[in-house]
C-alpha cells in the first residue's frame, strides 16, 4: 500500500523464487566448493600426486568463474527482486539487520578478494601460502553464510525479537542452528556434486569421483538431521501447513527427497563405483537433481512462511500488519499510495485491489492462477469470502480495505469466470455437488480429510437435513461467509455432503486432525488496535503441543 | 498530479545518519573508483586492443594485455563495493530508492543478467587477449557496450529517485516497469559527465601505472605516461563542458544550493581547484623526458577530486529531496555493540586482505629478482 506495485505479468513471488533457487545452488558451492577445494589441494600437496593438484587447478578456475561471476551476482540479483517485490519486507529487514549486512558484507569482500587471489596464484605463491589463501576463502565464505543465515531464520522465526528488538535474540532465533547445520550440510553435498562437473577424462578421474561421492554422502546424512531439527523447531502454523496435504507442498516434499536421493545414487554409482560412466549427459542430470534438490528446500522454506514475508510484522503481499487496522478502516482508496486508477468507481478498481493485494502470490491464469480458485464465485460471496480470506487456510494474509474494497475486489474475482448454469440432473447430481463443494465450501473444508472435515457434524444426516444447515451457516459462526448459492446448487451440495459423510470410512483411518470449528488462523491475524505485539508474538511462537492443548 | 511519498520505515535507523552518511560516501567512492576503472579501463582497453592490431603499435598491444587480466577484478570490485553503498543508501533513502526502482523495475532488473554476461566478456577477453584473435575483441566491445548500458540505467534510476513529483504519473502510465526517466533535462549531460569523468579518472590511474612500469621499461612506462596525460586533460576539458551543461539542467533552485549552501558551495569550488590542480600537475610530470613524481600527486588529487565529486552528489541529492526527506527528523536507536563489532571485523577484513596481497606482491618481487 505504502509502494507501487509493479506488474510484471506473474507472481512477482515467482521471479524471487526464481533469482533465489539458482542464487542458493551456486552459493552454497561456493562455501563448500571452497573447503572442497582447499582441502583438496592440501591432500594433493601431501601425497604429492601431480594429477590431482592438476585437477584442482582447474576445479579452482570453474569455481571462480562461477562462483564470482555467477553467485556474486546472483546475490545482488536477489536484493533488486526483493526490492522491487516486496520493499516493505526488505525495508524492515535492512532497518532490524543492517549492520549484521554490513559485516556478512566484510566477509564477502574478504571472499571474494580471496577467490581472485585463490584463483591466480597457483604458480606464483609457495605451497604453503596459498592454502592459507584457500583456508582464509573458506572461513569468510562459510562466515558469510553464518551472518546471513540468521536474517533468512529471522523471517520464519524472529523469536524473543519481537518483545524488544534484541539483536542478538532475533539473530540467534529458534530456527537459526538447525537452519545452519543444513545448510552447511547443503553445501557439503553441492562440493560434492560440482566435483563431477570438472571431473578429468584419465589422471585423478577416478581418485575424484569418489573423493565427489565422499563429500556428497558425508552432507546427505547430516542434512535430514539438520532438517529434523529445523521441523521441530517451526512455529505451529508453518506444522499445519506442512501437514494440510496442500499438493504443491507434498510435491515439493516428494521432489526433495526423489532429487536428493537421485543425486546420492547417481553420484554412488556413476561416481564411486563406476567413474567411467560419469560422462556429461550424467553430469548435467545430476546438476538439475541438485537444483530440484535446493528449488524444493526454498519452495518449502517460503511456504511454510506464508502467509508472512517476515513473520508478525510483514505479510506476504507486503502489507504491514500494523497497518491492516487502518486500511480497513479508511479504505484502500485513502490508504494506497500508487494506485494505477484513481476512481474507486471506475470498473479498473477490482483489478487494482487484486495487483496490489494478491499478486506478489497470484496471477489470473496460471500457476497460481485466480481464475480456477474463483470458478462458481458470484460476486457477493466473493466479497463475504475475501472478509475471512485470512480463515481458509490459513496462508493467506487478511484482506486489507473496506466493505466497499471487499466489493470492488469480489466483482473482479467473479468476473474471472463465466457465470455457472449448471444443468442438475438425477444422474450427476453427485459430480455437481462436488462442483458446487470445491467451489464454495473446500476452501476450508474437507468432509473426511484432515483439515476441518464435515464428517463429525454431517455423519447421519440425510441431504434435506444438510440442506437446512445452509442459510444458518453465517448465524452459527462468525467466520462463515452468507450460503446464497441457487436452490438446485444447494440441493446438490446437501446431497453431495451427505452422501460423502456417510461413506464407510477404510479401516485403520485416522481420526480426523481439526475440528469442523478449529480456527488455526488465529495465530496470524493481525495485531489489533490496543493489542501488544508481543501478546501476538506468544501465539506465532506456539509450540505445536501448546496449541494442541 | 500528486507527489506520493512512502512513509519512511516504523523501525528506528540502527545507527546515527552521520555514520549512515560516512559509511555512504566512503564506499560509494570506492565503488566508482572501482566502476571508473572497469568502464573507463574497458573503453581504454577496448581502443589500444584495436589499435594494437596494426604491428607499429607495439605499446598498445602490450597495454591492452596488461589490462586485460584486470578488468575483471575491476568489475569484481565495482559489484561488492556498489552492494555496500546500496546497503547503506537503503538506510537512509529507502522509500525513494524502492520507489524509483519500482517504476523503472523491468529495465532495472535488466542491471542483472547484464552484468552477468559483460563480466563473462571480460573474463573471456582476459583469457584470449593474447592470442589477439576478432573474437576477443568482439566480447570485450560487447561487454563494455553493455557497462555503458548499465550506467545509462543507473543514471536513470538515480535521477527518478530524486523526481518524487514524477512517480504518480509514471506508474499511472505503464505500471509494468518498463520505463526510462527520459523526461528528465539532466539525464544526458549527468551520463555523459559520468562516462566521460570514468575516463578521466582511469587515465589518472593509467598515468600512476605508467609510472610504476618505468622501473621495468622505461620506453612503455614514459608512453603510458604521456598518453593517459593527454587523455586525462582532454578529457577533463570535455568533463568541464559537460559539467556546465549538467548544472544548467539542473533545475534552478537546486543549483542555486551551489551558491546559498556554504557546504554545498565549498565542495563545489574545492572540486574545481582540485580536477584544475590534478590536470595542471600530470600534464607537467608527464612532459619531462622521465616523467616526475608530480603525476604520481596529479593522480592523488584526482582521487581526492572524486571524493569531493561524490561529496557534491550527495549534497545536491539532499537539496532535491529537501522537500520530502528529513533525515534529522528520523527516530534512532543506535545498535552500537553491533557496530563496534563491524568497525573491529571492517579493520579486520582489511588487515586480511592486506595480508594476502603483501603474499602476493612478496612472490612477484621473488619471481622477479629470480
Amino acid at each position: 500500500m505504502n509502494y507501487p506495485y509493479w506488474q510484471l505479468g506473474f507472481p512477482g513471488g515467482v521471479l524471487i523464487a526464481l533469482v533465489a533457487v539458482l542464487h542458493v545452488f551456486v552459493s552454497h558451492f561456493a562455501v563448500g566448493g571452497g573447503f572442497f577445494l582447499v582441502a583438496t589441494e592440501a591432500r594433493a600437496r601431501r601425497t604429492n600426486d601431480a594429477a590431482l593438484l592438476a585437477y584442482c587447478k582447474r576445479h579452482a578456475t570453474f569455481f571462480a568463474l562461477l562462483t564470482l561471476v555467477f553467485g556474486a551476482v546472483s546475490g545482488v540479483g536477489i536484493w533488486f527482486t526483493i526490492g522491487l517485490v516486496s520493499p516493505e519486507a526488505t525495508s524492515t529487514l535492512i532497518h532490524a539487520f543492517v549492520w549484521l549486512w554490513a559485516i556478512e558484507w566484510v566477509f564477502f569482500f574478504v571472499e571474494i578478494a580471496a577467490a581472485i587471489i585463490y584463483a591466480k596464484t597457483w604458480e606464483t605463491l609457495s605451497a604453503g601460502e596459498h592454502q592459507i589463501i584457500g583456508w582464509i576463502y573458506f572461513v569468510a565464505a562459510w562466515m558469510s553464510l553464518f551472518v546471513i543465515n540468521g536474517i533468512l531464520t529471522f523471517m520464519l522465526t524472529p523469536g524473543g525479537w519481537l518483545e524488544g528488538h534484541s539483536l542478538a535474540a532475533g539473530f540467534f532465533n529458534p530456527t537459526y542452528w538447525p537452519s545452519l547445520l543444513t545448510r552447511t550440510a547443503a553445501a557439503v553435498v553441492l562440493a560434492g556434486l560440482f566435483a563431477f562437473v570438472t571431473l578429468p577424462k584419465d589422471g585423478a578421474r577416478e581418485q575424484v569421483a569418489r573423493l565427489g561421492a565422499k563429500w556428497m554422502v558425508a552432507g546427505a546424512v547430516v542434512m535430514p538431521l539438520g532438517l529434523w531439527w529445523w521441523s521441530a523447531r517451526l512455529p505451529l502454523f508453518s506444522h499445519i501447513s506442512l501437514g494440510m496435504g496442500v499438493t504443491s507442498v507434498t510435491h515439493a516434499l516428494r521432489g526433495g527427497v526423489g532429487f536428493s536421493v537421485a543425486a546420492l545414487l547417481i553420484a554412488l554409482v556413476c561416481g564411486a563405483w563406476k567413474p567411467a560412466w560419469m560422462r556429461p549427459p550424467v553430469v548435467v542430470v545430476l546438476v538439475l537433481c541438485g537444483i530440484g534438490m535446493v528449488g524444493a528446500g526454498e519452495y518449502l522454506r517460503e511456504y511454510l512462511r506464508k502467509p508472512w514475508a517476515v513473520n508478525t510484522l510483514v505479510y506476504a503481499n507486503d502489507v504491514r500488519a500494523s497497518e491492516v487496522a487502518a486500511i480497513t478502516a479508511n479504505g484502500v482508496m485513502k490508504s494506497a499510495k500508487f494506485l494505477p486508477h484513481a476512481d474507486a468507481a471506475s470498473p479498473e478498481y477490482g483489478r487494482d485491489l487484486f495487483v496490489l493485494q494478491c499478486g506478489a502470490c497470484h496471477a489470473v491464469e496460471g500457476y497460481r492462477g485466480m481464475a480456477r480458485r474463483v470458478d462458481g464465485w458470484d460476486a457477493a460471496f466473493a466479497a463475504d469470502i475475501l472478509q475471512h480470506i485470512h480463515m481458509l487456510r490459513g496462508t493467506m494474509p487478511p484482506f486489507a480495505g473496506d466493505e466497499q474494497d471487499r466489493k470492488a475486489l469480489g466483482k473482479y474475482l467473479a468476473g474471472l469466470n463465466p457465470e455457472w448454469h449448471l444443468t442438475i440432473t438425477a444422474a450427476n447430481k453427485l459430480e455437481m455437488g462436488k462442483k458446487v463443494f470445491d467451489s464454495r465450501c473446500g476452501h476450508c473444508h474437507t468432509v473426511n480429510g484432515s483439515f476441518r472435515p464435515l464428517r463429525g457434524t454431517f455423519e447421519k444426516a440425510t441431504a434435506a437435513q444438510v440442506q437446512e444447515v445452509f442459510p444458518a451457516l453465517s448465524a452459527m459462526s462468525s467466520n462463515m461467509p452468507d450460503f446464497n448459492a441457487p436452490a438446485d446448487q444447494a440441493e446438490a451440495l446437501g446431497f453431495y455432503i451427505a452422501h460423502e459423510a456417510n461413506l464407510p470410512l477404510p479401516a485403520n483411518t485416522a481420526p480426523a486432525q481439526m475440528p469442523t470449528g478449529t480456527n488455526h488462523s488465529r495465530m496470524r491475524r493481525p495485531v489489533k488496535p490496543g493489542e501488544s505485539a508481543t501478546a501476538m508474538a506468544k501465539v506465532n511462537q506456539n509450540s505445536p503441543a501448546q496449541e494442541v492443548r | 498530479m500528486q507527489t506520493m511519498i512512502p512513509h519512511v520505515d516504523p523501525l528506528p535507523l540502527p545507527g546515527p545518519v552521520w555514520l549512515f552518511t560516512l559509511l555512504l560516501l566512503v564506499v560509494f567512492t570506492l565503488h566508482v573508483a572501482a566502476m571508473n576503472s572497469a568502464l573507463g579501463g574497458g573503453l581504454w582497453t577496448l581502443w589500444n586492443y584495436l589499435r594494437g592490431r596494426h604491428a607499429e603499435h607495439v605499446y598498445s598491444r602490450r597495454l591492452a594485455q596488461d589490462l586485460a587480466s584486470m578488468l575483471p577484478v575491476f568489475l569484481a570490485f565495482t559489484i561488492t563495493l556498489g552492494v555496500a553503498a546500496l546497503l547503506f543508501v537503503q538506510v537512509l533513502y529507502g522509500n525513494f530508492l524502492y520507489t524509483s526502482s519500482i517504476l523503472l523495475a523491468s529495465t532495472w532488473l535488466m542491471v542483472i543478467p547484464l552484468v552477468i554476461v559483460a563480466y563473462y566478456g571480460y573474463y573471456y577477453f582476459s583469457y584470449k587477449a593474447v592470442e589477439g584473435k576478432g573474437i576477443a575483441g568482439c566480447a570485450l566491445a560487447i561487454s563494455v557496450c553493455i557497462l555503458l548500458t548499465i550506467a545509462f540505467i543507473f543514471v536513470n534510476n538515480m535521477t527518478l529517485m530524486l523526481r518524487p513529483e514524477r512517480w504518480l504519473e509514471i506508474y499511472r502510465a505503464r505500471p509494468n516497469g518498463w520505463n526510462l526517466n527520459l523526461g528528465e533535462a539532466t539525464l544526458v549531460p549527468r551520463y555523459l559527465h559520468i562516462v566521460n569523468g570514468s575516463v578521466v579518472l582511469f587515465s589518472a590511474i593509467l598515468a600512476q601505472i605508467g609510472m610504476s612500469r618505468m622501473k621495468k621499461d622505461a620506453g612503455y612506462g614514459r608512453w603510458l605516461v604521456q598518453r593517459s596525460a593527454l587523455v586525462f586533460a582532454a578529457c577533463t576539458g570535455l568533463q568541464f563542458l559537460l559539467g556546465m551543461w549538467l548544472l544548467l539542467a539542473t533545475p534552478r533552485e537546486i543549483a542555486m544550493t551551489l551558491l546559498r549552501d556554504p557546504l554545498a558551495g565549498g565542495v563545489f569550488g574545492m572540486a574545481l581547484v582540485s580536477v584544475i590542480a590534478a590536470m595542471l600537475l600530470i600534464l607537467l610530470g608527464s612532459l619531462a623526458e622521465k616523467p616526475s613524481k608530480l603525476v604520481t600527486a596529479g593522480f592523488g588529487v584526482s582521487l581526492l577530486t572524486l571524493l569531493l565529486m561524490v561529496c557534491l552528489r550527495y549534497l545536491l541529492r539532499m537539496a532535491y529531496l529537501k522537500p520530502y526527506a528529513d533525515l534529522g527528523g528520523l527516530q534512532v536507536q543506535a545498535q552500537w555493540g553491533v557496530i563496534v563489532l563491524f568497525v573491529v571485523l571492517f579493520v579486520g577484513g582489511l588487515a586480511t586482505v592486506g595480508y594476502m596481497l603483501a603474499l602476493v606482491t612478496k612472490a612477484g618481487k621473488t619471481a622477479t629478482a629470480k
